[in-house]
């Protein structure tokens, strides 16, 4: 019996090694992302590009549901199961940490050395890709949370949480029937997103020693500030159950003074026949000292697959870099409207007159940052939304949301 | 014998499947629920009942479980009561009326909770227009049931149907009878159509009760589970553990409790409808 398992053994060893081997004729590589919206003509002819600056590499493409939730389940079950017939992939900034310590994610220190990738990228996203020192994906673009005011019916962007609470109950007692400030405060990721930028924004850190830190006195002002506005009317009741789409168009049918969103938001309110067109500003989130406030960091990360053999390997990685090039951050910022990732391309002279809008976005990057980059993000976060909606929707003080939330965090990260 | 090894040879094939896409699956889970797995920690351990006595004592756990009782139990008795009358007077109906009322039916679940979360919507919604003051799915007691109503918008037609058919099984004759008896109406129903009706009613419990147990769909597009949980049912919270947090074990352990449940609920249904025989 010994025996033949040892044989068994033998003949694995020796198919796995077969299967080492580099087959000869041109290297495939498979790349998976999020479809990018538009025409996808120019996105093709600059993989096209890469192929004949890299000949014996091919590259094809698979794309993932729209939806980050089920693309997530895809990922969970290919790279749990070992998959290896994809080399590059697209990863939300949020699984990075999680995917990495998963061991999905190969390491590439050596090959995007993160002193230069600092030097290159907005912090942040550098930040986000980082675990223990090593870098496991690159930053391909980003989306950050931010603040559209009405310019016809405030001065100027509030700077602090009393501005945007002043201006808003005056331009409110002008024109009854407005609501003041639209946000996303329905369970689910978003709300997340939303307390945490009101936590950083009242001189909140959501890590402590790398652990989730949500039983502090920044964290009840935060979400004490989000409830208060609930309650005290200066947002609607229907932002509880709200999400972007919901505040969006409420927004851009003229019936609210500000809103918090992603920067899709932009292009809909410019659109011809949009009610607001050419009455709607944006800014970097108000905070309690006026210094801009930090919006959730989201987007998309490109990381090579673990399980890739070493030959597909040094391709995807070639892959990568030619993505996360500046030509590919200026095309992107141009053809889809993609926000660049890397610092210079915001100075870039096509992007300024091609895409002013994303150039503008600048000052709103610089201020993003991750949410608690831990690989126990994902398995907490639900858990925080609980309780977070439970404090946003009054059930109960958001003191005791926050110390149940800390709770729930603290037996996740004991086991 | 002979008859009989063949019948069991030809239901053989049968059978293999239900083992393999039913039975097997299900012993997958209860043995995926003894242990720790969580996909990204690579841990895999045996941990034996760990999960179910954590299970008791997650208050979660019994909270969506409340729920998702009330949802069954409040969802199914309005089906069948607006079902009835529905089933009655589509028995005086042609096929016109009979399809028009299979249209919330036909709808993709996902689709019209989607087309009644804008229903809902306190900016917009057509229902908070005419019922101001009511804010649906933004308070933890009216979101519930805000769900049951969509459940009930959707299913009661199905509910109709089984009944529809239960009704026509009735023997005209009886009812004639009864009339030359001089029986009033209420007499009727109540002493010859209801109890005739009695096995398609069980029928139309059984199958609702089972799918209503189970909802998901609805309930994820209007509120996630929320706000704050309160709309959480036994299957979103093992949707959520399972593939949102990736911790297999623990998923795989509400599960097995969500199918315990529907099992226990089938089996008393099941017996009722033997006794029918």
């Amino acid at each position: 019996m010994k025996r033949h398992l040892l044989v068994l053994v033998a003949c694995l060893a020796c198919a796995r090694q077969g299967r080492e081997a580099q087959p000869p004729g041109p290297v495939t590589i498979v790349l998976e992302h999020q479809p990018l919206w538009g025409d996808p003509a120019a996105f093709h002819a600059s993989l096209e590009r890469f192929q004949q600056e890299n000949p014996g590499v091919v590259v094809r493409t698979q794309t993932l549901p729209n939806a980050s939730d089920v693309a997530r389940e895809m990922f969970l079950t290919a790279l749990e199961g070992g998959a290896d017939d994809f080399d590059v992939f697209a990863i939300d900034v949020v699984w990075a940490p999680e995917f990495a310590r998963a061991g999905w994610l190969a390491d590439l220190t050596s090959a995007f050395p993160p002193e230069r990738l600092r030097a290159q990228y907005l912090a942040s996203t550098i930040e986000a890709v980082t675990l223990d020192g090593k870098i496991y994906a690159v930053p391909w673009f980003l989306d950050v949370g931010l603040l559209y005011y009405r310019t016809d019916l405030v001065p100027r962007a509030p700077k602090t949480y009393a501005e945007l609470q002043s201006f808003a109950r005056a331009a409110m007692a002008r024109n009854p029937g407005l609501a003041g400030y639209l946000w996303q405060g329905r369970q689910y990721e978003g709300l997340n997103c939303n307390v945490f930028e009101a936590i950083w924004g009242h001189g909140g850190d959501l890590l402590r020693d790398g652990r989730i830190a949500l039983d502090t006195d920044a964290a009840r002002a935060g979400l004490g500030f989000l409830r208060e506005a609930i309650a005290s009317g200066l947002s609607p009741r229907s932002v509880v159950a709200s999400a972007e789409e919901e505040t969006r168009r409420a927004f851009q049918d003229g019936r609210a003074v500000f809103l918090r969103n992603w920067p899709y938001v932009w292009a809909e309110v410019q659109k011809p026949g949009s009610p607001v067109r050419g009455k709607v500003g944006f800014a970097p989130l108000p905070s309690e000292t006026g210094a801009p406030g930090p919006g959730t960091l989201g987007g998309w990360q490109l990381a090579v697959n673990a399980h890739s053999p070493p030959w597909r390997r040094r391709a995807a990685e070639k892959l990568v870099a030619f993505l996360t090039s500046g030509e590919a951050a200026v095309e992107l910022a141009l053809r889809y409207s993609r926000i660049p990732a890397r610092r210079a391309v915001y100075d870039d002279p096509r992007v300024r007159e091609g895409a002013p809008f994303i150039a503008a976005l600048l000052p709103v990057a610089l201020a993003a940052r991750p949410r608690p980059v831990t690989p126990y993000y994902a398995l907490a976060s639900d858990s925080i939304q609980g309780e977070l909606s439970g404090a946003v929707a009054g059930l109960r003080s958001p003191a005791d949301a926050l110390s149940r939330a800390q709770r729930i965090v603290d037996h996740l990260e004991s086991r | 014998m002979k008859a009989r090894s063949q019948a069991a040879l030809l239901a053989a094939p049968a059978m293999a499947i239900l083992a393999g896409v039913a039975v097997l699956p299900v012993l997958a889970a209860i043995w995926l629920s003894l242990h720790r797995s969580i996909l990204v920690f690579h841990e895999e351990r045996f941990i034996g009942i760990a999960n179910f006595r954590f299970l008791f004592s997650d208050g979660r756990f019994w909270s969506a479980l409340g729920t998702t009782a009330y949802f069954t139990a409040v969802a199914v008795a309005a089906e069948l009561l607006i079902g009835l009358p529905v089933a009655m007077l589509l028995q005086r109906g042609g096929g016109f009326f009979r399809a028009a009322i299979l249209l919330p039916w036909a709808i993709p679940t996902a689709v019209s909770a989607r087309m009644w979360a804008w229903l809902f919507n306190a900016d917009y919604g057509l229902l908070h227009r005419l019922l101001p003051g009511v804010d649906w799915l933004g308070s933890p007691r009216t979101a519930l049931h805000a769900a049951i109503l969509v459940d009930v918008w959707k299913t009661t037609p199905f509910v109709a149907l089984i009944l529809l058919a239960g009704l026509s099984a009735i023997p005209g004759d009886v009812v004639k009878a009864a009339r030359v008896d001089g029986a009033r109406p209420a007499r009727i129903f109540f002493s010859i159509t209801l109890p005739l009706l009695r096995p398609a009613i069980l029928l139309a419990l059984l199958f609702r009760s089972l799918d209503a147990f189970r909802v998901f769909d609805a309930i994820y597009v209007l509120t996630e589970g929320g706000p704050a949980n309160a709309t959480e049912t036994l299957s979103i919270y093992a949707y959520k553990t399972l593939l949102r947090s990736g911790d297999f074990g623990y998923g795989s352990a509400l599960s097995v409790a969500t199918f315990a449940c529907v099992l226990g609920i089938g089996l008393v249904f099941l017996r009722f409808l033997g006794r029918e025989r």
